[in-house]
């Protein structure tokens, strides 16, 4: 049964992976596209004797998350796009407080209400966050939903590994899609909380979790740990993808769903005698600042499609560091940019900058 | 090998599943696959689409600009997605509903009464599942096995009473255009 292949939505697998990973209390408030998730999770955990409970609001579902997981236990919330901006205070409280919190944000068009077809507009959003301070969370974006469930594995691992809240990065287009997929087990081993969880103080010292710190070298200490913590995050699960990156003279770069549309459009440059490569980052913090600078510095030009106005395109500058060429093609929200036009897009780039050469 | 098809027709019409049932018809069949609706606003009596794309390799990305095939069971579907079929494309029309008009010379055409064979059989609730008898007649793709074990994991244990009837839908679909 485990490893049998399925025909399931992306929402569906995210909310079935979640259930698979021990997620004790999931708490959520509609919102499309991702409202299967708590749909199923509705009946689901009820029948698995779990918590679940469709809060007022995302403000107060993030909330009862972060007092779920301070007893140590799993437990995630999952939202889109608008009511995620919803939960910003939440998880800089989270992230200040240690908790591994996990947040699903399958993202509509936004700003403001925006609607439910499918953009990728909160890369800021999740990678810099709207909370205040300084503080990061860990951020991971599948682009098929095999990687829907292999990362909301991943997600829940990573949170309890590190106490960093994680959010898992998805958009409609993967919400609403069906695709063959397997579940297999969780693949993780599970993480003891018991040094820090709030399990009640019986036999043992009192315990407390809060982030206010009147005294400001303690606050130095505590601000330098959770940096330092990230450098270790970013040392063993910094994650990426590149396909003929080798010989490429140009790398198209993506996250998300979109990395599907620039291999197949890095295919029909090959056929055409452009030597394109792939770049998909993986997980976008830690984003791969290092393998990126590495590729230009082999004077690879990259070329970054998404659908947002070049929000990763600012990321991928910083770590090219002026070593080669960086270009943007994209849309704003809608339909994804198809394979045919990255290709023209490419091409007309690829005038532009190389005329002489080709 | 990536070929894509798109399903459309009225809302109601049972086009989400029947895309459903295709979409499982090829994982049964080991092909990778990827289902995407039109998802929104959409209601009984106004139009509904999704795409099936199947693949050997990875399937890369859904949304595309042109179609392998377009299974459509109503005119107002004929008439849009007849603009989005390759050249030398099929569309495979309900002929109950859509008229029989050619406006393209560069693909192919199958008009097939699914409306009326569905009625035939006791119910126009299952046109859905006659016209993918009918397409699985028009291409070697879809293997007409899998197509029917689809039809029995869609139902699953709760409807197994539908069997028979499906199969049969599937069956008179199948066998329309050699019987025409």
């Amino acid at each position: 049964m485990n490893n049998q292949k399925v025909l399931i939505k992306g929402n569906y697998a995210i909310a079935q992976a979640a259930v698979k990973a021990g997620c004790q209390c999931y708490f959520g408030y509609p919102i499309t596209p991702q409202s299967e998730i708590g749909e199923y999770l509705s009946g689901k955990m009820q029948e698995l004797g779990r918590g679940f409970v469709c809060a007022e609001s995302e403000l107060a579902a993030i909330n009862m998350v972060i007092g779920a997981v301070s007893t140590g236990v799993k437990a995630m919330t999952s939202s889109s796009s608008c009511a995620v901006a919803l939960m910003q205070e939440a998880l800089s409280y989270a992230a200040g407080d240690e908790l591994p919190v996990v947040l699903i944000n399958v993202m509509r068009a936004g700003p403001g209400l925006g609607y439910i077809y499918p953009a990728q507009g909160d890369y800021n959003q999740s990678v810099y966050g709207g909370g205040n301070g300084d503080y990061k969370i860990i951020v991971i974006a599948p682009s098929t939903v095999q990687e829907c469930i292999d990362y909301t594995y991943k997600a829940f691992y990573l949170a309890h590994k590190y106490r960093n809240p994680v959010i898992l990065l998805a958009d409609g287009l993967l919400g609403q899609m069906m695709e063959p997929a397997v579940f297999g087990e969780y693949p993780y081993p599970e993480i003891d909380n018991s040094s820090w969880a709030l399990t009640g103080a019986k036999n043992r010292p009192a315990r407390a979790i809060y982030s206010l710190e009147p005294s400001e070298s303690k606050q130095i200490n505590r601000i330098n740990h959770l940096f330092e913590k990230f450098d270790i995050i970013t040392k063993n699960e910094t994650d990426w993808e590149e396909f003929e990156t080798d010989d490429a003279d140009i790398i198209l770069t993506a996250f998300g769903s979109m990395t599907r549309n620039i291999k197949a459009a890095m295919k029909v440059l090959r056929e055409n005698d452009i030597k394109a490569g792939c770049f998909r980052p993986i997980t976008l913090n830690p984003f791969p600042h290092k393998r990126i600078n590495e590729l230009a510095r082999q004077g690879k030009d990259f070329i970054v499609v998404e659908m947002n106005m070049g929000q990763m395109y600012k990321d991928i500058k910083y770590a090219v560091e002026g070593q080669s060429k960086v270009e943007l093609v994209n849309r704003s929200v809608g339909e994804w940019l198809k394979v045919e036009e990255i290709v023209s897009a490419v091409k007309k780039i690829m005038e532009k900058n190389y005329a002489a050469s080709i | 090998m990536e070929k894509n098809f798109i399903l459309a027709g009225f809302g109601g019409q049972g086009i989400l599943l029947a895309g459903t049932i295709l979409a499982n018809a090829f994982m049964l069949d080991d092909k990778n696959v990827t289902w995407y609706p039109c998802y929104g606003a959409e209601m009984r009596g106004g139009t509904v689409n999704c795409e099936v794309v199947v693949s050997d390799t990875e399937v890369s990305s859904v949304h595309k600009k042109d179609c392998d095939y377009a299974l459509v069971l109503n005119q107002q579907s004929f008439d849009r997605f007849v603009q989005n079929i390759k050249s030398g494309g099929t569309i495979i029309a309900n002929s109950t509903l859509v008229a029989e008009t050619k406006p393209r010379a560069d693909i192919h055409y199958v008009f097939a009464q699914m409306g009326k064979i569905a009625s035939d059989l006791g119910t126009n609730k299952i046109t859905n599942v006659v016209s993918l008898g009918v397409l699985s007649s028009v291409t070697d793709i879809i293997s007409k096995d899998a197509l029917k074990k689809a039809v029995e994991t869609v139902l699953g244990e709760k409807k197994k009473d539908l069997l028979p009837l499906n199969i049969k839908a599937l069956e008179c679909g199948e066998s329309i255009l050699t019987c025409a």
